[in-house]
């Protein structure tokens, strides 16, 4: 059943039952955390998912011994790496804006150990597990499931459009998720985004409203079961908890069944994406470390250019 | 006036043989993704027989598609200066194979999604940001290709899907290596990942 959810902060001590109640829930929603989370961002959300904020494409983490480049030589490369890429001139021309996306790694030996674990994880249980679901279910009720889900986290978009004092952003969200949940039977489809009424989705979350505040990514981590994640958005993805309605969900492993239940569906949309990186990669651990560095910042200048501004040196 | 007429037709003359306007970079990558579509389509090249078949055309267009040279220099960097010529022609090599290997299955794979041409952003005189979508029955992939100008003709230099840049992204690894070993140990690497683990 669902609660109703509330904001994060908005406590009201009025009983002292309540207020016991609430401190069980929270130690619980902490415990599970971790959990719940892992399976969403393991699981490969869609990528405007909150919870999981990583392109599809670097959805899942992991590495494994099969890259013939894991040996350790190739592993312990991090400080002085990291200070490289910062002034890589990129050789072009006129040195372009690509140089930006650079994420300091000094955890680097704890995350690439975190890397191989979400790897085996991965491949010994969410992919077959998602394989399974994929026979049996036909794509067009996945996606289906996808965009409920999807639909459930307008309360993380429209907070994060208000907070980032896009109110056009957050009207638009607000109108996306009336029509999708009347029309669209509950947000199953999405008819918001069909070319007749044609309002694009506002990926926003928090981590990246922290962004377009200024706030830089910080380290990188990788958490295990959730994977790839900066700093920053470590915090967004724990604030991103409070507003998706899934976390409302009680008793506890019925929370859990349903976000299991999302990972699976997820991956099931999206198997082979993981595969293929790690495939067209030398560093499978550098490579997502930096798709997903690069994946936020271009998400955050993307909000903080609104309207987004021509190309610097652009000639149109 | 006559001097005004011949200053004039002059500079006429300029402005219609200066390459790259009207779109010109957009049409060129258009028409070689239509190409690998084709290949990729092709209805009489089915089966796995008919896969070194594919893979060979497509060997043809990506040649025709990529500047390799460039690729090449903006994904080594500083490196690039660093190692010599006999070790950059090996890297171009290299560095296509790989790509060549980890693209052609994928593209392979390409058959009921649409894409779409969206725009056209021009970087500079000699540069140009192609956007375009794909799109496939579950999800949109963003997908915008840079191209140069280099003697008349568009070529790509970099891929950047979903916001990740494929230069940077090998960039970030190449760094990474070559922070720990030598030009020759990256170079055997490279050798190793191309014939395949």
């Amino acid at each position: 059943m669902l609660r109703s959810p509330r904001t994060t902060g908005s406590c009201s001590p009025y009983s002292s039952e309540r207020t016991k109640e609430r401190g069980i829930h929270i130690l619980k929603r902490l415990s599970f955390l971790v959990f719940l989370l892992t399976f969403l961002a393991a699981g490969c959300a869609h990528r405007s998912s909150p919870v999981s904020p990583l392109p599809q494409l670097v959805k899942v983490v992991s590495n494994s011994e099969q890259i013939p480049l894991k040996s350790p030589e190739v592993s312990v490369t991090s400080g002085n790496e990291s200070a490289d890429r910062k002034e890589n001139p990129g050789n072009g021309e006129e040195g372009e804006e690509e140089e930006i996306a650079t994420i300091t790694d000094p955890l680097e030996s704890f995350n690439r150990a975190m890397f191989r674990f979400n790897d085996k994880l991965y491949f010994w249980v969410l992919k077959p597990v998602a394989q399974g679901y994929k026979k049996v279910v036909p794509e067009a009720p996945r996606v289906g499931v996808k965009n409920f889900f999807s639909n459930l986290k307008f309360p993380i978009r429209f907070v994060s459009c208000l907070l980032q004092a896009d109110f056009s952003g957050a009207a638009t969200e607000f109108g996306r998720f009336a029509v999708n949940t009347i029309w669209g039977v509950g947000g199953l489809s999405d008819p918001a985004s069909s070319k007749q009424l044609n309002i694009p989705k506002n990926e926003a979350d928090l981590g990246q409203t922290l962004g377009v505040y200024g706030l830089g990514q910080g380290f990188y981590i990788v958490w295990p079961i959730l994977g790839p994640y900066s700093a920053r958005d470590s915090i967004g993805i724990a604030g991103d908890y409070y507003l998706y309605p899934v976390s409302y969900i009680t008793p506890w492993y019925d929370r859990l069944a349903v976000s299991a239940y999302e990972g699976v569906n997820d991956t099931s949309l999206r198997i082979g994406d993981y595969e293929f990186i790690k495939e067209a990669a030398i560093d499978p651990y550098v490579a997502l470390r930096d798709a997903y560095s690069q994946y936020r910042q271009k998400k955050v200048e993307e909000r903080r250019g609104q309207p987004v501004p021509p190309k610097p040196g652009g000639v149109r | 006036m006559e001097r005004h007429f011949i200053g004039l037709s002059i500079l006429m003359f300029f402005l219609s043989t200066l390459p790259g306007y009207a779109g010109a970079p957009l049409d060129t990558v258009q028409t070689n993704v239509n190409k690998v579509l084709d290949v990729a389509r092709d209805p009489k090249l089915k089966g796995e027989s008919a896969k070194r078949i594919k893979k060979e055309k497509l060997e043809a267009i990506y040649e025709q598609m990529f500047d390799g040279v460039e690729l090449s220099m903006r994904t080594l960097g500083k490196n690039w200066i660093k190692i010599n010529p006999a070790q950059q022609q090996e890297f171009i090599q290299l560095y296509r194979q790989i790509l060549e290997k980890a693209y052609i299955d994928k593209i392979l794979s390409y058959t009921n999604e649409k894409i779409v041409f969206s725009k056209e952003n021009m970087l500079s005189n000699n540069q140009a940001e192609i956007q375009t979508n794909v799109i496939t029955s579950s999800k949109e992939i963003p997908i915008f290709y840079k191209v140069i100008l280099k003697d008349g003709i568009w070529k790509v230099y970099d891929v950047v899907v979903e916001n990740v840049s494929l230069v940077q992204n090998y960039r970030s690894q190449f760094n990474s290596i070559l922070a720990k070993n030598t030009p020759d140990q990256l170079l055997e690497i490279l050798r190793k990942k191309v014939k395949g683990q």
